[in-house]
């Protein structure tokens, strides 16, 4: 009786610790795979039909679509460069020259604003860039510029503000764990062995800290090059990233396009994630939170 | 070592000013709602709150606020025990970072690429768009943060009182719900208040597989699609901005007591 009773437990606490693993599976990793197949189906009516066509493809990189594609790559890239210039000290700062329990209310307080639904800010952006907004007035008032300054808004500019307040805050976590966790007896031995505090820098405190700047280049990358609000918000009339490209293929019921397009981007996430899962520990990023053997 | 008094007031002015950055765009959408008109958020006098009685009037509106409401609950709900239980996965399962990084992965798909795939996930299914798909893809996208959470929580326990549990004749199970479970407790809750949060405040995948029914962030999206945004949205706009805040400072408050607890404890 207690060997089956025993193995019947057993199976059932199996199945209660697979079961987060196969919603994940089942409601995110299968339904992108079929969108991969889908990619290659046709347009049927008003939905697609099976058929294997790289013609979604051919029309994707044939097209327009591919300045939009190189231009998602340059603004992903420029956004995640300036967040990550942003981000790094703040964390630098805030895990090696701070306490541990202000660090933590600090890193509270760039939290808060994150919660809020980012299309709600990227709304008031519109009013604080506008000719009449207060940036405007303000650098009328400093006598920094006559006329109000048109750029400002409808602009590569505004969009890489608004993506830049949508994304930075969560670069900021991976590099805080990451430099929190380094061992501060290795910068201290590079102090003893002579090296000034900048070489210090550039050969044991950034190198330490790649597994950080890379999960952060993965964040900022993640959710800029798939934005689809920011743009049609802030870029202004016709300006086009990945996401609202995708977003208006779907509105043309043009499906297997779309799914193509946004096959290129989860293709092109996965790539990066494979380089970090390969290459750095998940633990220098986790920081603290898992102290369980990896 | 380390920089002069003046090098700390520099870094500290400097992370004031990115806060400001940050906090800046949630004053707007206030100023805007409480204005007697259009755009003129900043004439003096005409602090009204028509706008806001407005809201209830729309019964499109008062639907999505429901179904916002009975989505969160879910969410909620549905999210904690899942990412409990993916955490007891990273300690109990072999391959832990194989787990790790499949409960993440939702944090790296784009919106709208997780939105479109599970769309045409159900439609090819013959699943209809309803609250359920709606929470369904919520749920995907809170699991990480809620597993974060409770990783976190669960990190500060120490596995040796569930050693003594077992050494008392207590099984998993017992063990789990007498011993581990009240001193993480403050963890789940946390986790579903997150959750509910996220639920809140999304948009982009909430569009995709929405079919009929609005949610309150979808209803602005669209309205704003169609119509361009007004008093009444910005009055929308400034509720749930209080709502969200109000739920953080709840999270706030149990983060601290759990604090509390466990030092006590």
């Amino acid at each position: 009786m207690g060997a089956l009773q025993g193995r019947v437990a057993c199976v059932a606490r199996y199945a209660l610790l697979v079961l987060p693993l196969t919603f994940v599976a089942g409601a995110l990793l299968v339904p992108l795979g079929l969108m991969f197949v889908w990619s290659f189906w046709e347009r049927a009516g008003f939905w697609i039909r099976p058929a294997f066509t790289l013609a979604s493809y051919a029309e994707f990189f044939a097209g327009v679509r591919l300045s939009v594609l190189e231009r998602s790559l340059v603004v992903a890239a420029g956004v995640t460069l300036l967040g990550l210039l942003l981000a790094y000290p703040i964390a630098y700062f805030l895990a090696l020259r701070v306490r541990r329990d202000l660090a933590r209310n600090v890193l509270l307080l760039f939290t808060i604003p994150f919660l809020v639904n980012y299309i709600i800010r990227t709304f008031s952006w519109v009013y604080l860039l506008s000719r009449t907004g207060p940036v405007n007035r303000a650098l009328m008032a400093a006598g920094v510029t006559q006329r109000a300054v048109d750029w400002l808004l409808f602009s590569d500019f505004a969009v890489f503000v608004g993506l830049i307040s949508s994304y930075m805050p969560f670069m900021i976590y991976p590099l805080w764990a990451a430099l929190d966790g380094l061992d501060r007896r290795l910068v201290e031995a590079s102090w003893l062995l002579g090296a000034s505090p900048r070489v210090t820098f550039l050969r044991v405190t950034l190198p330490l800290s790649m597994p950080g700047v890379f999960a952060a280049v993965i964040f900022g990358f993640v959710g800029t090059f798939g934005e689809s609000a920011v743009p049609i918000i802030l870029g202004g009339v016709g300006y086009q990233l990945m996401g609202n490209t995708i977003t208006s293929a779907l509105d043309v019921l043009n499906y297997p396009l779309a799914a193509a397009m946004s096959s290129v981007v989860v293709a092109t996430m996965l790539a990066f994630l494979l380089v970090w899962y390969l290459a750095f520990d998940l633990r220098a990023v986790l920081g603290k939170i898992a102290r369980w053997r990896f | 070592m380390g920089p002069g008094r003046a090098g700390r007031a520099v870094a500290w002015a400097y992370i004031a000013a990115l806060l400001l950055f940050l906090y800046v765009p949630l004053a707007p959408p206030l100023l805007f709602s409480l204005g007697g008109g259009g755009e003129a958020g900043t004439r003096a006098g005409a602090v009204t709150l028509r706008w806001y009685r407005q809201l209830w009037d729309n019964p499109l509106l008062v639907g999505g606020v429901q179904n916002s409401l009975l989505v969160g609950a879910l969410v909620g709900l549905i999210t904690p025990p899942l990412a409990l239980l993916a955490a007891m996965a990273v300690r109990e399962l072999r391959r832990p970072r194989l787990i790790v990084a499949t409960v993440l992965l939702p944090l790296f798909i784009p919106g709208v690429s997780m939105g479109l795939a599970s769309a045409f996930f159900f439609r090819q299914l013959g699943v209809t768009p309803s609250l359920l798909t709606i929470t369904t893809v919520h749920v995907v996208w809170a699991l990480p943060f809620a597993f974060l959470i409770i990783l976190a929580v669960m990190a500060t326990f120490d596995p040796m009182y569930l050693e003594a549990a077992y050494l008392h004749g207590a099984g998993r199970l017992r063990a789990f719900v007498d011993v581990e479970l009240p001193l993480i407790r403050h963890g789940i809750l946390g986790a579903a208040i997150f959750s509910v949060i996220l639920s809140f405040n999304e948009t982009v995948r909430t569009a995709l597989v929405q079919g009929p029914n609005n949610t309150v962030q979808t209803y602005i999206w669209s309205t704003f699609l169609q119509v361009g945004l007004s008093p009444t949205l910005y009055a929308l706009m400034s509720l749930l901005i209080a709502v969200t805040l109000g739920l953080v400072a709840v999270l706030l408050l149990v983060g601290a007591r759990g604090a509390v607890s466990a030092r006590g404890g």
